[in-house]
């Protein structure tokens, strides 16, 4: 239990550092610009437009918020992005780790 | 839905006008500064529960910071009745009073100063966003063409000017190059020869990716081109048949020099140039060379275009012969690549002086390679120039359409005395996924030395073969182009890093 727990917080730790390098470097933003390039070379953006414009016509323009649809489309979302778009992200961010041998 | 937001952030703005919009946006969300984004990094976390993730969210109104996911942002919101948000990610506003996220066409313009200066600063070109006047331009354009996945826009024969389909088969290589395509197509070059921009190469596969692009069946003739080839690389100039390689190489080197002025130097790149050929192009060959005496190993790495492979007999005596283990002619692509980077004995007659025993020595010499290129082109030397006779070796070499470069890495290297440190091996094959390459091009030569001709195959989308004969475009099984006898193979990489 103890140990699991401590695994947890040197996680969260981990996670919180990382994040933190991230954003410092500007690598946050590159990387979301390349995720973006990525997500509409594989039609990702397209289909998704499409089925959020279906969301808001099923349910009216009047009666749908922002919330609504973040809720209805995140599943289909992250189902939708492609392995390979998943794997080179994995790469650049172990790449850009590699190179900060200070963390 | 109006674009000047609701009445809650119209009244907050009668009253405290944009400045904490902005600031916040400034320091936040598009951090312009190193010393910025330390801040950012350093601060941007939920005030209640510390977390970084899940839609943080900050005050309007008194720069709190909290967290959507877990209802932080609401909380405060409704209990110092601060009614405005602005989430920090991409900052749009969120009304707690209309319970939703509201445009206000005043603060997306400060966010989309603030986000171009923001690229800049980190060296993003960004995406090209039409403005409402370029879309509506767009949409009254008869012209406008919508790409799906069958379509077979950028098929385009060229018209053979005499002898020149050296250059043809090049031409669709090139264009179809994905990542060459995307640059030429985003209009990303900024001429350098002013006033003389009808010289500049790079301009002119502007122009021809236009060509190609434009939805025009009929063949192209590729005038211009072959004139600006022939003013810039004399030795190709002349209505005799050229080599296709030869054509590639100086096309190459004819954009990378005129690209020149936006190079900036790029340290990863091998070759010192970050201009699209070489980003695209550039690989790095590492040369070891072991001293026979001591072992001591000189290394070099060498920038590459492309890989030249030998067929044919290995040349010299059994002594070459023996390193090779089955000595005999490679038969496929796999093995031309094995007996490239294999060690090779330099001789008696070749001696090298050691850094370490100073004195001249016999040594070995293997290459490998260091940086895998985007776009990797291999030229299988079918042509042989020797004193005396000139022969061409029409052996067929088959390649296959998925290649795993992971062998031929310096870092699977094979130590000297022969056994593979297993650690780099373990660490190289998980790795290998991103050393994978696929077919996207093959050229081809048929006939002899003397009379020949050029024609080749091109990949459009992810699957469907195109054969290119000059003029004449035809449809192509995968398996006509893996049973062709290949002369110039192009791959590109499966996964991408980009610098
Ligand atoms: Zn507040
Ligand atoms: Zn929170
Ligand atoms: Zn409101
Ligand atoms: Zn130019
Ligand atoms: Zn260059
Ligand atoms: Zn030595």
């Amino acid at each position: 239990m103890a140990d699991l727990q401590e695994r947890r917080l040197k996680d969260a730790q981990m996670r919180a550092s990382i994040s933190q390098k991230l954003v410092e470097t500007g690598e946050r933003e590159r990387l979301k610009e390349l995720l973006r390039t990525r997500l509409i070379e594989c039609g990702w953006r397209d289909q998704l437009k499409a089925y959020c414009k279906d969301v808001v016509k099923q349910k009216g323009l009047e009666h749908i918020t922002v919330d609504d649809l973040v809720a209805e489309i995140t599943p289909r979302g992250r189902a939708m992005v492609p392995d390979n778009v998943k794997k080179e992200l994995l790469h650049r961010i172990r790449t850009f780790l590699a190179q900060q041998s200070n963390m | 839905m109006s674009f000047s937001g609701c009445q809650h952030l119209q009244a907050f703005k009668a009253a405290h006008g944009t400045q904490s919009y902005r600031i916040i946006h400034k320091y936040f969300i598009a951090a312009l500064s190193t010393e910025a984004r330390l801040r950012k990094a350093r601060s941007c976390v939920c005030h209640t529960c510390k977390t970084t993730t899940v839609r943080l969210h900050s005050c309007l109104h008194c720069v709190y910071f909290g967290c959507y996911g877990a209802n932080h942002i609401q909380e405060h919101a409704a209990s110092k009745n601060h009614t405005l948000a602005v989430d920090l990610v991409f900052g749009a506003v969120y009304c707690f009073a209309c319970g939703d996220y509201i445009y206000d066409g005043e603060l997306e313009g400060i966010a989309g100063e603030n986000g171009k200066s923001f690229e800049d600063s980190i060296g993003l070109d960004g995406c090209w966003v039409p403005t409402d006047v370029e879309l509506q331009l767009l949409h009254q354009n008869p012209k406008r063409r919508k790409i799906s996945d069958n379509s077979t826009i950028g098929l385009r024969g060229l018209i053979n000017l005499g002898n020149t389909c050296f250059m043809n088969c090049i031409v669709q290589a090139l264009t179809h190059t994905p990542l060459l395509r995307d640059y030429f197509l985003s209009d990303k070059h900024n001429c350098q020869m002013i006033n003389e921009s009808e010289r500049c190469l790079v301009c002119e596969m502007c122009r021809l990716f236009q060509e190609f692009y434009s939805g025009v069946r009929t063949p192209h003739i590729p005038y211009r081109l072959l004139h600006l080839v022939w003013t810039h690389a004399r030795h190709l100039a002349g209505y005799e048949q050229q080599d296709a390689h030869e054509f590639l190489i100086a096309a190459l080197d004819l954009l990378h020099r005129h690209c020149k002025g936006n190079n900036g130097l790029s340290s990863s790149n091998p070759h010192h140039c970050n201009c699209i050929i070489d980003q695209i192009f550039t690989g790095g060959l590492q040369s070891d060379v072991t001293c026979k005496e001591c072992n001591n190993v000189s290394t070099t790495i060498d920038p590459f275009w492309d890989i030249s492979l030998d067929l044919g007999p290995p040349p010299g005596g059994d002594a070459r012969n023996s390193l090779y283990g089955n000595g005999d002619e490679p038969s496929s692509l796999m093995e031309c690549l094995r007996r490239f980077t294999r060690p090779e004995h330099l001789g008696s007659s070749a001696k090298i002086k050691c850094g370490k025993c100073h004195s001249y020595q016999e040594s070995t010499k293997q290459l490998t390679m260091k940086k895998l290129p985007v776009v990797a082109c291999f030229h299988l030397k079918r042509f042989e120039h020797s004193t005396g006779y000139h022969k061409k070796i029409s052996t067929f070499i088959p390649f296959p359409e998925e290649l795993d470069m992971t062998p031929f890495m310096s870092s699977s290297r094979s130590h000297n005395n022969g056994y593979q440190t297993q650690v780099v091996q373990e660490a190289a094959s998980s790795l290998s996924s991103q050393n994978k390459y696929s077919l996207f091009a093959v050229v081809n030569h048929l006939g002899t030395i003397e009379s020949g001709h050029y024609t080749n195959y091109i990949r459009l989308h992810k699957n469907q073969w195109y054969k290119c004969d000059d003029h004449m475009i035809t449809k192509a099984s995968l398996d006509s182009v893996l049973r062709s006898e290949g002369y110039l193979l192009f791959y590109h990489k499966q996964i991408l890093e980009y610098e």
